[in-house]
Parts: C-alpha cells; structure tokens; sequence
C-alpha cells in the first residue's frame, strides 16, 4: 500500500468523528442555553444581606460618663455599714459610696468600729447606734428583731438617716459531690421597712422594651416619680435585676423612682408601675443593691442618685443622744436573736 | 482495467469500514459531549430533601452547606425541602446555616419540613424558607442568644490575672457589661433576620419575639412563626409546587444523606471522651490550661451539669 492509501482514509476517520462531536457540542450547548444555573454565587442578592450590617445590629451601650459629687457643706459625720443581718455585700461592690464619702472627709465603719464582726463593745444597740449619723443597711437574708426596729424607728425620728438597699429573692446553687442545691436567699429586713410603711417586694422586674433597658432584660431604667431631693437632676437610673417597693395606700412613704412603661414581674409576667425606690422621712428602701456597683454606677444617671443618696445620708441632724439608751434597751444586745451583739455560728 | 476496478472497490469499501467506525466510536464519545456541555443528564426535574437531624455545630453545618452548594449547582434539582430537627448551637455556625439556606432561597424555592426542633440556631435556619410545615408536636421559636463564660473571664479577674501575665487589661477578660453589650448586637442581628423574613407573618411585634418563647406546632402557624401543618410529603409537593420548571408530578425526589448525628448540642468543639449509658463524657475544648473565654450560643437548652472537668451531657433520649 501506498502511504495515500492510509492518510486519506485516516483523514476522513478523524473528519467524521470531529464532525459528528462537533455537531453534538454545539446541540448540547444550544439546548442548554439558558437553563444552566450561574456559577455559585454569581448574581446573588442577599450574602451580605442589610439586616445584618453593623448599623443595624450594634447594640447601643449607655455611657458610663459623670461623677459622684458630694457638694454639701457636712462635715465628719460617721456612716455604720451594716454587716449583722447576714448582708450580702462584697465589700468591694460599695466601694464608690465608701470613697466617695471618705473623700469628702466622712468616715465609715464598715460594721461597728472596734471589732471585726460586730457593734463594737457598746452592749447595747441603741448606744452603737447614737455613734453614727447614718445607718447604710445592703442586701439583709436576716431578720430585724422587734428592739433593733424599735431603735431604729427612734434613731431615724431623732434624725438619723437610714438606707436600705434591698435585693429580690435570689437562688444560691450549692453544689456537692453528684448534686446540687438550690437555696432562697430573701430579702430579711420586710419587718424592719414596713414601721416605715413599705415593704420589699421579692419578685426579679424586667422590660423587653430595648429603649427601656440599659443592655439586657434585666437592667430596666426607672425614672423619678416627682421632683425630690433625692431625684434631683435624675432623669432615667437603671437597675439590674432589680426588686420593687410595695408601698400601701395608706402609708406615709413616697416613691422616688418607678420602673419604667412596660416593666414586668418575672413570676406573673404582669406589667405595672413598679416603684423601686421609696422614702419616708429619714428612711430609704431602694430595691436594688448592685446600681451602687463599680461597674453600674456611672450608667445613666446613676452617679447623680447615688450623690443624691449620699447627700441624704451625711446632711441627717441628729443629737448624740438619740436613740435614747435607757432600761428598755438592755435586751437589744441579743435578745431578739440576729441581735447586734450576738455572736454569729 | 480489472485490477482499477478492483483496486476502486477494495478503496470504497475501506471508506465505509472507517465512516461506519469513526461513526461507532463518535456515538461512544457523544454522550460525554453531550453532559461536558449540557451538565444535565435527567429528564425530570428534582425536588432535593436535605436533612441536619442534631445540633448546629460546625461539622453539621458544613455538610449541609455542602448539600445545599450541591443543590443549587445541580441544573436537574429545581427546589428544595429542608428537613431540620435542631437545637441549634453555637452562633457562629448558625448563622453560615442562615446565610447557605437565604442565598439557595434566592435561587430556588426552599421549604422547610420542621421534623422535632427548629428552635433557636435551627430556627434561624430556616426563616429564609419560603414556606415553613410543622408537624403539631414540632416546636419552633426561641429567637435568642445565650453566653456562657467561665468566672475567670468575669468575675474573678484579680485572681486569674495573678495566676497568668497579660499584655493587656482586654487580653481574655471582660465584664459583664461587655459581654451583654456583645450578646444584645448578636440577639439584635437575629432579631433583624427574622423580622425581615417572616416580620409580615408573625403576629408578635419584634419585643414580643425577643422573649425568645418557643411554641409547638399548632400555636406557630397561628402567631406566624410556621406555615401550615403537614408532613414531609407535604413539603415536597410544595416545594415542587412553586418551581417553575416542574410541571405537575413530573419530578424526582432526591434525598441527599444527612450528616452523620453529633451527640448533642454543646459538643461541636469538645472531644467525646467515652460512654456510658445514656451519659456523654467529654473534655472541653481548646487547650488542657485554657478554653474560651466566652462562647455565644443560639441555642435552645439549657446547662449541661459538669463533672469534675468534663462535662456530662445526657442524650435527648432519656436524660
């Protein structure tokens, strides 16, 4: 054979097998000419979609501006922390009032002067108390004997000041090997607020409203209920995991602060107008401990409520005499158990 | 002249026997021509049914990111069911599932079949569907975030820092304040997602589904957080019911095989370190000295109890 022979036929070989592929490419891509899909991702709406960008999700965290100012012309007046009533208090969540006070050159005993776990070595509570111009009693799980109310009452009608910073019902988890257990820490001081006329509610208040809390459920803003001297140049204090102040129809107190619109109780899920600060006369029950916390403090107008509470507790006028000490006061040093003077397990 | 003739018809005959192979092999080779320029070998269009059976961590999440690619690039599958029975899981994952099932939505009818759960990070899912079935014992909802630290990140900041050197006051520690600051931008974000999917559904306004409640079957088509009752045929008859290209029962199903079940919800990072029982020991992630200082959860559940260092975790049968 000649080499023509074989190149033609290979030619046409190679000819009809590039026609006949050919041909079915070009169907091929002509049928599915605008039924194939984009590349992945090509022409899609939505992969950064506008609900996400970060002008919509920030979240908008309150300032934490101003300063605590104490500008009142009291001097050296002596502020009692209470440490008897099983107060659940790190030392350092008060810190900001402690200094505060210090600075403007008050002093503070945090529990009586003189001893490390009690009143002091006065035997009786009424004389422990006339030492001191104001009385700052935090988060109580225990209760108040009928003689430290009464001395109490008496302290504050001769010018004492006392503040109450009350916690709603909070669970401790204790856990042991295998288990764990839940146990009520109550708020222990409702016999003692109500010879003032209020009394400390224990459910947890929180707001769903996001322009009615600070950052979470549970930090609500209150706003003042009225003009004060104690929500003075106040507009909005915010709480977190606050309680509220039950105060009766009939009573003297008056509330200072209430929670805003739309506030609920966690057990009923009931709105109301929750107050969660109250006073009467020289008596102060806020229903919440932790706004006073470094790190609550200078949120919203905090620092001005705190000044304001501070102001209440140093310009009290109070004799040295009062409460009187007399016969009746001897039981007042453990008579009533959780008495001052007791000495605790 | 015998041997032309002859030498003529031997050369015809050659050309015959080389068209009639080079036709053979061409119709060999033409297929593949074929599916190299069409990329679509079935005759009926599909409906796919993708599954995630467990929580939203990271492997299952992946796969399904995988199947739903798999699904839009497919010329022949024209819609999708989206089978879920999830939890959720950590936010980071969750959201990838939101992102792979919005961007299938925009190509292509999404339906999504409610199995059990689709609550928090599984709700998330599927809000781009564009219709949603639940059975009456599914539940749906739960439209939050949930951040866990451990104390060292928050609370006992001295002590931990005594025990180790920072460079700096931020360096793996925070406060609460930040840490709710951070959990309200990534609630604000899944709020966002669902208003805008489903906000002309659901009968809440947007506080009232930041309670994050989650509500069975019945009670989610009525306040719009589903669609319609029905089973998982029902979802794929919808589904191809809204694809163009499906011509009434002219379809396939394709199920696409679901990832393999991870235990349980918390377990995405953690190593499972054994058995027993219906109880699940595993070794927290990261390092043995460290673990993250934070982690954000949309998750449904509620704490694991811990054991020791390991954390125990009971499997949704009978713990």
């Amino acid at each position: 054979m000649r080499a023509g022979s074989v190149v033609k036929p290979l030619g046409v070989f190679l000819a009809v097998i590039l026609v006949v592929l050919a041909g079915t490419a070009v169907a091929g891509v002509a049928l599915s000419d605008g039924s194939s899909a984009a590349a992945d991702g090509e022409d899609i709406d939505g992969q950064s979609p506008s609900h996400i960008q970060p002008e919509n999700v920030l979240a908008d965290a309150d300032p934490e501006d101003g300063e605590i100012q104490l500008d009142t012309d009291a001097e050296d007046k002596r502020i009692l922390i209470d440490t008897q009533h099983g107060n659940q208090v790190p030392e350092d969540s008060i810190q900001p009032l402690v200094e505060a006070l210090v600075q403007r050159g008050h002093s503070v005993d945090v529990g009586a002067s003189g001893t490390s776990d009690g009143f002091g070595t006065t035997s009786s509570y009424n004389a422990t108390l006339q030492e001191y111009d104001a009385v700052l009693i935090v988060a109580p799980t225990t209760s108040f004997g009928e003689s430290q109310i009464a001395g109490l009452e008496a302290y504050t009608e001769g010018g004492g000041r006392v503040v109450v910073l009350g916690e709603p019902t909070q669970y401790s988890v204790s856990s042991g090997l295998g288990s764990a257990s839940v146990s009520p820490l109550r708020f222990g001081a409702n016999d003692l607020t109500r010879a003032f006329g209020m009394r400390m509610g224990s459910d947890l208040l929180f707001n769903v409203d996001d322009s009615e809390t600070d950052n979470n459920y549970k930090a609500i803003y209150a706003n003042p209920t009225g003009s004060g001297d104690l929500s003075e140049g106040v507009d909005t204090v915010t709480f977190d995991a606050s309680g509220h102040v039950v105060v009766p129809d009939d009573s003297d107190a008056e509330p200072i602060v209430r929670a805003a619109e739309g506030t609920q109780r966690f057990s009923t899920r009931r709105s109301g107008e929750y107050v969660t600060a109250a006073r009467n006369g020289n008596f102060v029950l806020v229903a919440d401990s932790t706004f006073v916390r470094d790190s609550e403090v200078y949120d919203a107008d905090n620092e001005q409520f705190v000044s304001n509470l501070l102001a209440f507790m140093v310009t009290g006028d109070k004799p040295d005499d009062v409460p009187q000490t007399g016969g009746d006061d001897s039981g007042f040093g453990g008579g009533d158990g959780g008495g001052f003077n007791s000495t605790t397990p | 002249m015998g041997t032309t003739t002859e030498t003529a018809r031997t050369t015809t005959v050659l050309y015959v026997i080389v068209v009639v192979v080079a036709v053979l092999i061409s119709t060999v080779l033409a297929p593949v021509v074929w599916n190299a320029t069409t990329s679509s070998s079935d005759d009926d269009p599909s409906v796919a049914v993708i599954t995630l059976r467990g929580g939203t961590s990271d492997a299952n999440v992946n796969a399904i990111t995988d199947d739903l690619r798999d699904a839009r690039t497919n010329d022949s599958v024209e819609a999708v069911v989206f089978r879920i029975d999830s939890s959720g899981g950590g936010v980071a994952p969750s959201e990838e599932l939101y992102l792979a099932v919005n961007r299938t939505a925009q190509e292509m009818p999404v339906v999504a079949y409610v199995e059990g759960v689709a609550a928090s990070g599984g709700y998330y899912g599927i809000v781009p569907a564009d219709q949603i079935f639940v059975k009456s014992s599914s539940t749906v909802g739960s439209v939050g975030v949930i951040v866990q630290a451990p104390l060292s990140t928050v609370d006992q900041q001295e002590r931990a820092a005594q025990s180790y050197i920072r460079s700096g006051p931020d360096k793996a520690l925070t406060t609460r304040d930040k840490l709710r600051n951070r959990m309200e931008t990534l609630q604000n974000a899944f709020l966002n997602t669902v208003m805008t999917h489903r906000g002309e559904n659901i009968t809440l306004d947007r506080q009232g589904v930041s309670r994050a409640d989650t509500y069975l079957g019945p009670t989610a088509v009525r306040n719009g957080f589903a669609d319609r009752i029905g089973d998982l045929d029902a979802a794929i008859e919808d589904a191809a019911r809204r694809a163009d290209s499906i011509d009434g029962d002219q379809y396939d199903v394709t199920y696409y095989e679901p990832p393999e079940i991870t235990t349980g919800l918390l377990l995405a990072q953690d190593e499972i370190e054994g058995v027993d029982g219906d109880v699940v020991y595993v070794e927290s992630s990261a390092t043995d000295e460290f673990e993250d200082p934070v982690r954000f959860y949309y998750v449904w559940g509620v704490p694991t109890e811990t054991v020791s260092d390991e954390t125990e975790v009971t499997t949704d049968a009978s713990g």
